[in-house]
């Protein structure tokens, strides 16, 4: 979608256009569920969320104003707030179930190498959510939406320079823990 | 010195190089569920969507605390007004 028909849309979803607001639904409810769901760890929750980023989003939109950040920006605020109050309510739980976790199989794989593989999988995935919410963000952005340094940037509001910076750091820090890990096995 | 040092960096961009690798195969795009994307869809469409307050309430903790208020609330009254049917009481028998 050219970025002047999305401005359109969103000028018409603003004044109360319903459909208009279906169709920036439908453009950006996988990026929100992705998003949330690696944030949060389960489908159930991300489900749940989600639909919340989007309610949230109808209601406050004839307040949304265009600062020059993309409209996928504004949601991805509303949800990191929203998956933020999530982990508040969740804060005595000191594990996030991985158990709905959508396995990745390796080809010719033996039950205990896949075991392994998951194993692992979780693992990193653990670490990833031990990290600041900017970097997991980052991370996300990155390997799930394959955005490049200058999108990424423009989402998060950086200069694509310090989106390459916190990108090599947060690599750095995920290797440190990682190397931590394996040797306390 | 130089070579040591070449070693030490080559191998500490391999590890980010294989660190990167696990990390794409890790964080892959998830689909949602079809009826899940066609349910909120359809709530936005017909506008039978939570409204802010709703999606509050949807809190339990605030649900929670709304009832206490209304407990204390409902004690509050109780305990005032047998108090003042009391006081009211008193002065007339006086």
């Amino acid at each position: 979608m050219p970025e002047s028909e999305e401005q359109d849309i969103l000028l018409h979803a603003s004044q109360g256009d319903l459909d208009a607001f279906g169709v920036l639904y439908g453009k950006y409810v996988e990026r929100i569920f992705n998003y949330v769901y690696y944030r949060t760890g389960n489908v159930h929750d991300a489900e749940d969320l989600t639909a919340r980023v989007f309610f949230r989003a109808l209601h406050h939109i004839q307040t949304y104003t265009d600062r020059g950040v993309p409209f996928s920006a504004w949601l991805y605020r509303i949800a990191h707030n929203l998956v933020a109050n999530w982990h508040r309510d969740r804060s005595r739980h000191q594990e996030i179930p991985l158990s709905d976790a959508p396995t990745i199989h390796y080809k010719g794989d033996l039950p205990e190498m896949a075991l392994m593989h998951t194993q692992e999988k979780d693992a990193l995935l653990r670490l990833i959510r031990h990290l600041p919410s900017e970097r997991q963000h980052l991370l996300i952005l990155k390997f799930v939406e394959h955005m490049s340094n200058a999108e990424i940037g423009e989402t998060m509001s950086r200069s694509e320079g310090a989106v390459k910076s916190l990108y090599h750091r947060t690599l750095l820090a995920l290797r440190e823990e990682l190397d931590d890990l394996e040797l306390e096995e | 010195m130089n070579s040591k040092m070449k070693q030490f960096a080559d191998a500490s961009r391999e590890k980010i190089s294989a660190l990167e690798n696990r990390l794409s195969g890790v964080l892959q795009p998830i689909k949602p569920r079809k009826e899940f994307v066609h349910g909120v869809a359809h709530r936005i469409q017909t506008g039978t969507h939570a409204t802010f307050f709703m999606d509050r309430i949807a809190n339990w903790h605030l649900l929670a605390m709304l009832i206490a208020g209304l407990v204390s609330l409902a004690v509050f009254l109780a305990v005032a007004g047998r108090a003042m049917v009391n006081l009211l009481g008193k002065k007339r028998t006086a």
